[in-house]
């Protein structure tokens, strides 16, 4: 079904979890002569291009509830997806039996949206090399489930010791061991292997008066299992225990206009969704985005240049191929204000005589691939973090946050806010509750005044929502001063 | 393939194996969808799919693996892990399946499959594409574009087994219909949203209908503008108090109940809202999309009032929260084959009231009447509420001028205390979560 397009902290742990691969290694998830039988049947009423699709997905979940291992699980799901164009149309079947006459159906089915007359051709492919952003020593599936349930034992003590108001602490550490291979009638194959990890600790904690706040935190990536050692459950646990404490006795914010100061990070939620989304090409495409038509023009204040990059070194946006087989890539979207490039997958640059960006990305054999982000930043500035929070007379401090959701057509956007602070001549106040920003992307953009020279990448563990498909994404923000943004709290006045 | 012998030969298996109780449950499913794009396809999927989740419990501990391989190793492989990941999780006493007591009879869902749906021609759902396509440029010739006019099909069956002495499965059909239409006044551009979604073809709106209203929803929000900060009434379209009435299951969840962490759990038992405000969720409701014989983990659905006359009547529980809450699960466990049953609503709706829609607006002097919102809703810990929100406002009992870029906040307690209207266009639209228009006497407004 039809979704707006989102992002969220929170993702379900149902769709990670882990464990080994039963079946031989990515060289083989499927034999090359049927891939390439799977191309000809594919293409049997004369579409323009076919490609066979392989995924293969272990993944893991281990979940923490009042301070014991409530569960742990794991799965496998596998499935092949093969999608044929014809005068830009696109036919799409897929199939979770590996059997070769189920595959050889659903490239039948497939090449229906074709109506040409049959041809004999076949299309061999050959293997292209494809670059190395990310590889782990010991497959995520492989390790034991031992481990990373003990990763959540530290975590939970962790939170607990922060302090004595600390109530509940719940944790998840999801892991998913991803081999994808690709073929196409152009010749190409090539094949991933995307290991991905992530813990997240959520706490509450109880003030005077029975008052509750919740703080949340996590991190993870394209890492192997050690990045635990350098990247500990309990520093992650204490930094949701400190949210869910700091918030404790927050005032209600006050609804309006504001000067708002980002913190690092997160906050490159903001890029994510007032920029980002907008400029992806299915969009630009049917002209359904406020961006599209306008390149070359300026739609951001100087200071604002937006990259996305899929070559992030263990990135959790990071893709050494797009799921279309194409090299993930470094691309300038924004640079000093002016528009310079869309996100492009094959289908949508074909159709408008462009070049893949290597942004095609789906959620899993089950999905078409959609034009998506990798990991999206702001270049960094040169002011200093300090300084521009000592130039704010009056604003709010917006310290971590929540999701965000924006409609690309209209570029209305929010995000929520789930630590701020007053900000009063130059230095912070009293916490606030329930702040979210709103505004229009563009304009938000132009209303940027101060860029730090900060720059920080979120901790990993962004999932973005597009068309009913969930991605991780990473996302960066330097320290950021944005004037007059509508700030929407319940206090009026 | 007889699933409903697998399911019983994978519990089997697994028992046979060492586990003490051991639960399978499968889903089997195949589905078709298309977009249309300016009277031609834009794209058409096809697919099927299937997939098991074994459930076991060895010496007080839960272990779970899933899979869609069916093939008999790997279903010996899904046997093996979950005992495995049973190794890894800590012993509770309150670990198990429902036993006995709580698996009954199952009650009557009444129909839930319809042979019209399974059979749809293969050009109905590409027709019926094009129709709301064409019936929305037609309505509204400010419309330029689309991000989506489609429509789609599936059929699902779904098969439980326990070594309690479950065993059963259902299937059911779904259709659907949507479209997401751009307007353009030249400076600007909106999107409006409009779908539906049943179980049976003939509870399905036409094609036209939901091409011209989603195209209405497009076009009444060119030239919108923002307005002042300041509190309001402040009306919900029923798609809009569906999300809310959301927001309030949510904190009504029996593991935020127990874990202390919803708004409403200190609340059991006390007047929240109005007389008129009675929220339901009925696993059992004639032709729901969630009507079902059985929840997810075998367990009878049940009607279930969270909000009866305005009094917190109920909680919402599986298996697990209910043994640890010392209540009975209400058969509100949910899940797909790839997840642990989790707690969830079944069709969930608040009950309409008498007046229309244009009464309600009628009555409010100056206000906000919300269309589409932005964001996640509420903090279900501590009920705080805060989203983007677009919509018309509200001049002396008129619509009067299109809004965007202002949030709606306040807190799901004290919007209970200030419903102060329900319409009587109670509906389900594009999911089974039904609401009718709804007036809050007072939100913040946040804006310029």
């Amino acid at each position: 079904m039809p979704r707006a397009t989102a992002s969220q902290r929170r993702a379900p742990t149902s769709q990670l979890a882990p464990p080994v691969a039963r079946r031989a290694p990515v060289t083989s998830l499927l034999p090359q002569p049927l891939l390439e039988r799977l191309l000809a049947v594919a293409m049997e009423r004369g579409g323009d291009f076919a490609e066979v699709y392989v995924e293969r997905m272990v993944s893991t979940a281990v979940v923490l509830e009042e301070s014991r291992i409530k569960s742990a699980q794991t799965g496998l799901i596998q499935g092949v997806g093969v999608r044929v164009i014809s005068n830009g149309r696109v036919g799409y079947a897929f199939s979770d039996d590996w059997d070769e006459p189920a595959l050889l159906r659903a490239a039948s089915t497939a090449a229906m949206i074709a109506q040409g007359g049959g041809s004999e051709r076949s299309f061999p492919v050959r293997r292209a090399a494809v670059p190395s952003h990310y590889r782990v020593s010991t497959p995520l599936a492989d390790v034991e489930v031992a481990l990373k349930a003990d990763l959540l034992m530290r975590a939970d003590k962790a939170a607990r010791g922060f302090d004595s108001r600390v109530k509940q602490v719940n944790g998840t550490y999801a892991d998913q061991t991803r081999r994808i291979a690709v073929a196409n009638t152009e010749g190409r194959y090539t094949e991933d292997s995307q290991d991905l990890c992530r813990l997240a600790v959520s706490v509450v904690a109880q003030g005077k008066n029975g008052e509750q706040r919740s703080g949340m935190h996590g991190g993870g990536g394209r890492v192997s299992f050690n990045h635990w050692d350098s990247f500990p459950p309990e520093g992650v646990a204490r930094e949701a225990a400190r949210q869910a404490v700091a918030t404790l006795g927050a005032v209600d914010c006050a609804a309006g206009p504001q000067t708002v100061v980002l913190a690092p990070g997160w906050s490159g939620i903001l890029l994510h969704e007032a920029v980002g989304h907008g400029l992806e090409a299915d969009f630009i495409r049917k002209g359904t985005s406020l961006f599209a038509g306008k390149l070359g023009e300026k739609v951001a204040s100087d200071l604002v240049t937006v990259i996305d990059d899929g070559t992030v070194s263990n990135g959790r946006g990071s893709i050494n191929i797009d799921d279309e087989g194409n090299p993930g890539e470094r691309k300038v979207l924004i640079e000093n204000g002016i528009l310079k490039g869309y996100l492009y997958d094959g289908h949508n640059a074909k159709l408008m005589g462009q070049r893949t960006t290597g942004s095609g990305r789906r959620e899993s054999f089950k999905h078409l691939p959609l034009p998506r982000m990798t990991n999206t930043f702001l270049a960094p500035g040169d002011h200093s973090p300090e300084d521009i929070l000592k130039e704010v007379k009056r604003g709010l401090y917006c310290a971590t946050f929540g999701g965000g959701q924006v409609d690309i057509t209209n570029g209305n956007f929010v995000f929520e806010v789930s630590e701020a602070y007053q900000i009063e001549d130059g230095k912070l106040g009293r916490p606030v509750k329930n702040a979210m920003l709103i505004g229009v992307g563009p304009e938000a953009l132009k209303n940027v005044t101060r860029v730090g020279c900060d720059p920080m990448p979120d901790p990993g563990m962004g999932v973005c929502m597009k068309g009913g498909q969930r991605l991780p994404v990473g996302v960066g923000l330097p320290t950021l001063r944005i004037d007059n943004v509508t700030v929407g709290g319940t206090k009026v006045g | 393939m007889d699933y409903q012998q697998l399911a019983k030969k994978i519990v089997q298996r697994a028992k046979k194996k060492g586990a003490r109780q051991a639960e399978a449950f499968l889903e089997v499913g195949r589905q078709s969808n298309v977009r249309v794009q300016k009277g031609q396809i834009e794209d058409l999927t096809q697919s099927t799919s299937k997939g098991v989740g074994l459930r076991v419990v060895l010496k007080d501990r839960l272990g779970f693996a899933y899979s869609s391989d069916f093939e008999p190793s790997g279903i010996d492989n899904l046997v093996d892990m979950a005992l495995k990941l049973a190794g890894a999780a800590a012993p509770d006493k309150l670990n198990g399946l429902p036993g006995g007591k709580d698996l009954g009879r199952f009650a009557d869902p009444g129909v839930l499959f319809d042979p019209k749906v399974a059979e749809l021609p293969g050009d109905w759902k590409i027709k019926a594409a094009l129709e709301v396509e064409r019936a929305a440029r037609a309505e509204e010739s400010r419309i330029i574009a689309f991000n989506g006019v489609g429509a789609g099909d599936f059929v699902s069956e779904v098969y439980v087994a326990s070594t309690e002495g479950l065993s059963g499965g259902y299937s059911g059909t779904y259709v659907y219909l949507y479209a997401m239409p751009v307007a353009s006044d030249g400076a600007n551009l909106q999107m409006g949203y409009w779908l539906d979604y049943k179980r049976f073809l003939d509870d399905l709106e036409s094609p036209e209908s939901i091409g011209r209203e989603a195209a209405r929803r497009a076009a009444r929000m060119l030239g919108a503008k923002r307005v002042k900060t300041q509190q309001v009434p402040v009306i919900f379209d029923p798609l809009v108090a569906s999300s809310f009435v959301t927001n309030v299951a949510a904190a009504a969840k029996g593991n935020a109940v127990y874990q202390k962490a919803s708004v409403l759990a200190p609340h059991q038992g006390k007047r929240l809202a109005g007389a008129h405000v009675t929220l339901v969720d009925d696993g059992l409701l004639e032709r729901g999309l969630a009507t079902a014989p059985f929840d997810g983990e075998g367990v009878p659905t049940r009607r279930t009032p969270i909000l009866d006359k305005g009094v917190l009547s109920g909680f919402l529980y599986d298996a697990f929260t209910a043994r640890k809450a010392k209540a009975r699960t209400t058969g509100n466990a949910t899940r797909g084959y790839s997840a642990l049953p989790s707690i969830g609503t079944t069709n969930l709706y608040l009950e309409p009231g008498t007046k229309t829609p244009q009464q309600l607006i009628g009555e409010v002097d100056s206000g906000l009447y919300v269309t589409s919102l932005l964001g996640h809703g509420a903090d279900p810990v501590t009920g705080a509420l805060s989203s983007g929100a677009n919509g018309i406002w509200i001049e002396k009992g008129e619509l009067a001028y299109p809004v965007q870029e202002v949030t709606v906040a306040g807190n799901l307690l004290g919007m209970l205390q200030d419903l102060d209207g329900l319409g009587n266009d109670l509906q389900f639209r594009g999911g089974s979560v039904g609401a009718p228009t709804v007036r809050f006497r007072q939100l913040t407004v946040s804006g310029e």
